[in-house]
C-alpha cells in the first residue's frame, strides 16, 4: 500500500501529487511534462519534495513535517527507468545480481539464475547489455529490481523505447512476469491511454503537475471528471452547452447550434456544461435512425488509419470527429456527403462543468 | 655510455610517477565531485585548478615558492613539525610536477564522469549501493577511457616539466637535477654529444612509457562499449 501527498516547485512548474494505491497495477496516465516521472522520482527518493508525506506499507519514507527523508537505497523501491539504465560494463548476470547484498556467493548465484529463468533470459547470462534487444534489456532491468524484492515497483514509460510492432507482445510478456513474481503495488507510468487501459486495473490521471482523477479504468474512461482528464483519455469532441431541461433520466442541452439530450448523471449539474463525446461512440447514417440526437451534417474529410477511418463532419457549424471501422466506412462512401446524419447516443455523452479557456 | 649519469633519468621517472600517483588520488575524486555538481563553486574550483595550464611555468613556480617556501606559513609548519623541506629538494620537484600535471587528469576525468547517464547512477543508488561503492563499481569503469587518457597526459606533462621544477627544486646535481634540466645544462655547457644522447634517452623512455600506458588502457576497457 502506497500513500503519496507531496508538493514540489520547479521554476514555474508546480507538482501537487496526491493519491493512494493498493496491491494492484495502477496506471499513471498523463501527457509528457505533467509530473508523472517526477512523482516516481519523489517516491523513490531521487528527488526531494518541498513538502508532504510518502508512506509505503505503513512505513513513512518521507515526511517534511517530522523531517523524515529515508535515503533512496534504504527505501527498497524498484524503479525500471525509461531507458532501462543497465550497467553497460556488466554482464546480464552481474546486472541482475547487482542489488543483492549480504548473501554468500552460492545463494547469490542461485537467486540470479532463478531470476534469469523467470525473465526468460537463459543463455544470455554472459552477454553485455549492448548485445541485447530492447525487450531483453527491459527484462534485465525488471529482473535487476525484482530480485531485491522491492516493496513497490515503479515502471517509467516501460514501452516507449520499443518499436511498435513488438510492443504488443512484450507488453503482455512483461505484465505476465510481474503478475507471476510480484505481489506488491505497481505504478505503471504511460502517456498512452490505450496502454494504461490494457495493462492496469485502475488509472490515475496527471495534468499540469496535478493528480486530477483516480478510479477504476472503466470509470475514468467513461466518466472523466474534467476536460483535461477527458482529453488525456483520448476524447476528441467537446460541445459547450447550456442546461435547458431536466427530466427523470434525461437532460436536454442546447449548444450554439444543436439541441440534444444526454443521460442524466447522479450529480447536480451547473447551468453551463461541456459535453464530451468520444469519436468512436457516434454513428453516421444516410437516414435518421431515432427521434432524438440525430443531426444532419456534411462530411468534410476522410482520414484513413490502419484499422479505422476518421471522418470529419460539419454539424450545423460544429466540427466533429467520428471514428468508423473500415467495414462500415465502405457504405459511407455511397452516402450523400452533403446530407448525412450523425447520431450521438445519449448514454455515451458525459457532462462536465464548463471551464474557461 | 659510461660517461652518462643516469641519476636525472631515474629522478625524472620517480618524480613523474609519484606526481601522477598524487594526481590520481587527488584528481579523481575532485573530478567526480565537479562532474556531479552544477553549483557555481564547482566552476570556480575548476578555474583555479586549470590555471596551472595557462600560467607560464615561471609564474607558477614563483607562486609555489611563495606558498611553500621556508618563510611561508605552510613551509614553516612542514619544516618544524615534520622536518620536511620542499624548496630545493626532490619533494619540491614532485610538488611542482603534480601541480602542472593534475589539471590534465581532472579535465579529462571530469568530462568522462559527466558523460555517464545519471540514471545509471540512480539505478545503482536505488539498488542500495553507497556513493563510494558506486564510484568504484560504476563510475571508474564507465569513465575509464577518459581517466586513462588523463593519466597518460598528466604523466607525460609531469615527466617533461622544466620551468616549474627548476623554480621550486632548482638544479642541484644528484639531488634535484631532472632530465629536462640536465639536457638544458649540458647544452649550455656546449656538450653537444652528451646532449644528443640525453635527448635520445628521453625520447625513447617517453615513447616506451606512452606505449605501455596505452596498452594498459586498452586491457582494462571491456564490456563491448
Amino acid at each position: 500500500m502506497l500513500e503519496v501527498k507531496v508538493k514540489k516547485k520547479f521554476g514555474n512548474f508546480m507538482l501537487e501529487s496526491s493519491f493512494q494505491a493498493e496491491s494492484e497495477i495502477l496506471g499513471v496516465l498523463g501527457p509528457s511534462g505533467s509530473g508523472k516521472s517526477l512523482t516516481l522520482r519523489c517516491i523513490s527518493g531521487l528527488q526531494t519534495p518541498d513538502e508532504g508525506k510518502i508512506v509505503i506499507d505503513g512505513v513513512t519514507v518521507f515526511d517534511s513535517r517530522n523531517k523524515i527523508d529515508v535515503a533512496p537505497g534504504r527505501r527498497n523501491i524498484g524503479l525500471v527507468f525509461q531507458n532501462y539504465a543497465l550497467f553497460p560494463h556488466l554482464t546480464v548476470e552481474k546486472n541482475i545480481g547487482f542489488g543483492l547484498k549480504d548473501f554468500d556467493p552460492k545463494t547469490k548465484e542461485r537467486l540470479v539464475s532463478e531470476m534469469v529463468e523467470k525473465v526468460h533470459l537463459n543463455g544470455y547470462e554472459n552477454h553485455y547489455p549492448v548485445h541485447l534487444s530492447g525487450g531483453q534489456q527491459q527484462r534485465v532491468a525488471l529482473a535487476r529490481t525484482l530480485i531485491t524484492k522491492p516493496k513497490l515497483l515503479l515502471l517509467d514509460e516501460p514501452f516507449s523505447a520499443l518499436d511498435k510492432h513488438i510492443k504488443g507482445l512484450l507488453e503482455q510478456d512483461l505484465i505476465q512476469i510481474i503478475r507471476d513474481s510480484y505481489k506488491g503495488t505497481v505504478l505503471l507510468v504511460t502517456h498512452n491511454a490505450e496502454e494504461a487501459y490494457r495493462l492496469c486495473n485502475r488509472i490515475l490521471i496527471f495534468s499540469k503537475g496535478k493528480t486530477i482523477q483516480i478510479d477504476n479504468k472503466e470509470v475514468v474512461i467513461n466518466y472523466p471528471t474534467s476536460l483535461d482528464a477527458a482529453r488525456i483519455t483520448g476524447c476528441k469532441n467537446f460541445l459547450n452547452a447550456e442546461l435547458i431541461k431536466e427530466d427523470e433520466s434525461f437532460v436536454t442541452l442546447k449548444s450554439e447550434y444543436l439541441l440534444f439530450q444526454a443521460q442524466k448523471p447522479n450529480v447536480v449539474l451547473p447551468a453551463k456544461l461541456t459535453a464530451g463525446i468520444r469519436a468512436h461512440h457516434m454513428q453516421l447514417s444516410s437516414q435518421p435512425v431515432t427521434e432524438i440526437n440525430n443531426f444532419s451534417c456534411k462530411i468534410i474529410e476522410f482520414i484513413e488509419g490502419i484499422f479505422s477511418i476518421t471522418v470529419y463532419v460539419n454539424c450545423s457549424g460544429h466540427i466533429m470527429q467520428v471514428e468508423v471501422s473500415k467495414e462500415n466506412a465502405k457504405q459511407l462512401l455511397e452516402f450523400d456527403r452533403e446530407k448525412t446524419f450523425l447520431y450521438i447516443p445519449p448514454e455515451r455523452i458525459f457532462l462536465l462543468p464548463q471551464e474557461d479557456n | 655510455m659510461a660517461d652518462i649519469n643516469f641519476f636525472p633519468l631515474f629522478l625524472s621517472l620517480k618524480v613523474a610517477m609519484t606526481a601522477t600517483f598524487f594526481s590520481i588520488i587527488v584528481g579523481l575524486p575532485t573530478a567526480y565531485f565537479l562532474s556531479r555538481s552544477d553549483h557555481r563553486a564547482a566552476d570556480f574550483v575548476d578555474t583555479v585548478l586549470t590555471l596551472p595550464v595557462v600560467f607560464p611555468p615561471t609564474v607558477l613556480g614563483y607562486y609555489l615558492l611563495v606558498l611553500l617556501g621556508r618563510q611561508s606559513w605552510i613551509g614553516k609548519f612542514l619544516e618544524e613539525q615534520f622536518d620536511i623541506m620542499i624548496v630545493f629538494t626532490p619533494v619540491g620537484a614532485i610538488v611542482a610536477a603534480s601541480v602542472v600535471s593534475i589539471p590534465f587528469l581532472i579535465k579529462s576525468a571530469r568530462a568522462a564522469f559527466s558523460g555517464i547517464d545519471s540514471d545509471i547512477l540512480n539505478a545503482a543508488k536505488l539498488l542500495g549501493r553507497s556513493e563510494i561503492n558506486i564510484f568504484f563499481s560504476i563510475c571508474i569503469p564507465l569513465a575509464w577511457r577518459g581517466i586513462a587518457a588523463g593519466i597518460i597526459m598528466s604523466f607525460a606533462r609531469a615527466f617533461g616539466d622544466f620551468g616549474a621544477t627548476l623554480m621550486v627544486a632548482g638544479s642541484i646535481p644528484d639531488q634535484t637535477l631532472t632530465m629536462p634540466i640536465a639536457i638544458y645544462d649540458s647544452m649550455l655547457a656546449g656538450k653537444t654529444e652528451l646532449t644528443n644522447k640525453l635527448v635520445m634517452i628521453m625520447t625513447g623512455t617517453a615513447a616506451i612509457f606512452l606505449f605501455l600506458l596505452n596498452r594498459f588502457e586498452k586491457r582494462i576497457t571491456k564490456g563491448g562499449r
